[in-house]
């Protein structure tokens, strides 16, 4: 191994390194504040080795991962949403009843799953990047154990992530089955053909349906809302970003490796699974009295417009599908993430305010809070001067100029519904407050969404640094054309 | 590593077995209610597992100690990275410096869980409870 693949591994090598240390950490001493300030030097490590790792870039580090500027970005993205859900779990589990030190391994070890995952090139490295990070997940879902929520919300995550990878394995059985080969490149070399070859497609679809468990599409979203609703708030924020913005940066790499934008029927069974997917989120969002769920089948929905673009750029170029997937996946990332961490301020490890009645004057109780949620609350409904807007405006961009009539009158038929029933939020914290008592924000829950939420705004009134970023992103591997 | 694939002519042996579970499992479904003994008087004996005048005793679900599963657990995971340091010794050789060091990284990451299990006394065998009366003897 030269020494140009060690620098380009030394994200991941540090990103472990950390979570053993972090074990042993609290194996020596338990000290949850001791374990907080480790495991943000370990991400902050981690961040200091993007830019070594940068000019070695794009290199192939064995068959397995490949690291380029597209990966790093993500890398990068997921990095910082890891530090902010840290700064989430300190401040929500506060109370300091249990023992909790072991959120922050368990936070490490997913995030290195979604970085292995951004950066994988072999079906492989795929499963075992989806694995770390999917494991990692079950118990942090059900990690306060004495309430039965959670407990529900992880085995139904559990058996159903399960299932989605059973799935995934017997569609990577059948791709090599038919094909011979695992690696994303050699898959595409053989893009021209897959046609002709059902195996392979039958392959490809089942690995699509895993993946759209993991996205929450459509057919395969019902585990969404029980799982937000039940998973502690900071693990909520995590699942809605880290999680589905890795298994998306990965449907990209591997769809466009493997030419499947050549397919005809693959773009149509998207664009149908990104319309369901906009039309049942939205509508169903208008039945919920509890915020995460409201935010879970918003989630269903966006899902729905990214692959919205995803389907329109990919009849354009290739460039501008890799932008406006990028910007809105980190427009998205960052909106969730104030909106989630809104949540989690209000929220311990005792009782989690996720009733809009919880709501209710929270302009008058706590008006920064109530500021943040708001604005988060906009930029998911794509209202100007948020980054939300910016995102959109990419999907609408790219679906008007590839003429795809019917995915943009659904997405513009979806942000109308949208627009309702965030507003509906909005409206019920600027009630007249009741006998509400004041919420004292603790300082770590206060910083991480004071960030956010100024990335919402600079990144909505100044665009471009983002576009920058997410448009430098070079394409996924570059396949050898099959003549 | 061809890249010619299974040709589908050669999946008619996977069909035909798919066909003959189908039936073998319709048989076994659609015959016993003919074959079997005619229950026309139920009794509290038809109910029993065993109909052979021995008359059970007690129920079948007992309550384990959650502790047998966690010991269970830790044993399936740590035989399993067993199997992976025997896959390595194999190649001994062929895997090199390389190889050695990146076992030593894989062992090294053992050992560090096993330190983690034993401080938080996931190893240890007894209840708090018991552990609280241990504590009070031996003061």
């Amino acid at each position: 191994m030269t020494a140009d693949a060690l620098t380009a591994l030394l994200p991941f090598i540090v990103l472990s390194a950390a979570a053993v240390a972090v074990m042993l950490a609290i194996a020596i001493r338990r000290s949850f504040r001791l374990v907080f300030w480790l495991t943000v030097g370990g991400l902050l490590a981690g961040l200091s080795t993007l830019p070594h790792a940068s000019p070695v870039a794009p290199l192939q580090v064995t068959d397995l991962l490949r690291i380029d500027a597209y990966g790093l970005f993500f890398h990068a993205l997921f990095l910082l949403s890891a530090l902010v859900v840290a700064l989430l779990c300190l401040a929500y589990f506060r109370r300091r009843e249990n023992e909790n030190e072991e959120i922050f391994v368990l936070l490490l070890t997913s995030t290195l799953g979604a970085l292995l995952l951004v950066s994988s090139a072999h079906l492989a490295m795929f499963f075992l990047g989806l694995e770390v990070l999917t494991i990692s997940l079950f118990p942090m879902i059900a990690y306060s154990v004495r309430a039965s929520r959670p407990l529900e919300a992880g085995i139904k995550y559990l058996l159903l992530s399960g299932l989605a990878s059973s799935f995934l394995m017997f569609g990577m059985a059948l791709v090599y089955g038919d094909l011979g080969v695992l690696s994303f490149e050699q898959i595409g070399a053989h893009g021209a053909e897959l046609e002709q070859k059902p195996l392979a497609l039958a392959g490809l679809f089942l690995i699509l349906a895993a993946i759209g468990f993991k996205l929450s599409l459509v057919p395969f979203h019902l585990w969404t809302p029980d799982v937000y609703q039940g998973a502690p708030a900071p693990v909520t924020a995590f699942l809605a970003t880290v999680s589905k913005a890795s298994v998306f940066a990965l449907l990209l790499r591997f769809f466009t490796a493997a030419h499947a934008e050549r397919s005809e029927t693959f773009l149509c069974v998207l664009g149908l699974l990104a319309v369901v997917s906009i039309l049942a989120g939205n509508l169903l969002a208008l039945l919920q009295v509890s915020l995460k769920r409201l935010l879970a089948y918003s989630s269903i929905a966006h899902m729905g417009y990214l692959l919205t673009g995803f389907v329109a750029a990919g009849l354009l170029r290739r460039d501008l599908q890799t932008e406006t997937i990028a910007f809105y996946l980190a427009a998205y990332t960052v909106t969730s993430l104030a909106a989630f961490g809104a949540i989690s301020a209000l929220s311990d490890d005792d009782r989690e305010s996720d009733r809009l009645s919880d709501y209710a004057g929270l302009f008058w109780r706590s008006p920064w809070l109530a500021a943040v949620l708001t604005l988060s609350l906009l930029s998911l409904a794509g209202i100007p001067l948020t980054v939300g807007f910016v995102g959109k405006f990419y999907v609408f961009a790219v679906g008007v100029q590839a003429e795809t009539w019917p995915l943009v009158a659904t997405v513009v038929i979806g942000s109308g519904i949208g627009i309702y029933y965030y507003l509906r939020v909005v409206l019920t914290m600027i009630q007249p407050a009741g006998v509400g008592q004041r919420v004292t924000l603790h300082p770590a829950a206060g910083t991480a969404l004071a960030a956010a939420a100024l990335v919402i705004l600079a990144a909505g009134l100044f665009p471009q640094p983002l576009i920058d970023a997410a448009a430098n992103v070079p394409q996924p591997p570059p396949t050898a054309d099959s003549p | 590593m061809s890249s010619a694939g299974v040709p589908h002519t050669d999946l008619w042996p996977l069909l035909l077995y798919f066909e003959l579970v189908l039936v073998v499992v319709g048989t076994m479904l659609a015959l016993p209610p003919f074959l079997g003994e005619r229950r026309t008087r139920r009794t509290p004996a038809t109910e029993q597992p065993y109909e052979s005048g021995i008359v059970a005793v007690g129920s079948s679900q007992l309550r384990f100690s959650v502790r047998f599963y966690l010991i269970a657990i830790f044993f399936v995971i740590f035989d399993l990275e067993a199997v992976f340091i025997f896959a390595w010794a194999i190649a001994f050789r062929e895997s090199g410096w390389p190889g050695y060091i990146e076992i030593l990284i894989f062992i090294g990451v053992l050992v560090a869980t096993l330190v983690y299990l034993w401080r938080i006394g996931a190893l240890d065998w007894r209840t708090p409870r018991q552990r609280g009366i241990e504590a009070t003897i031996h003061q």
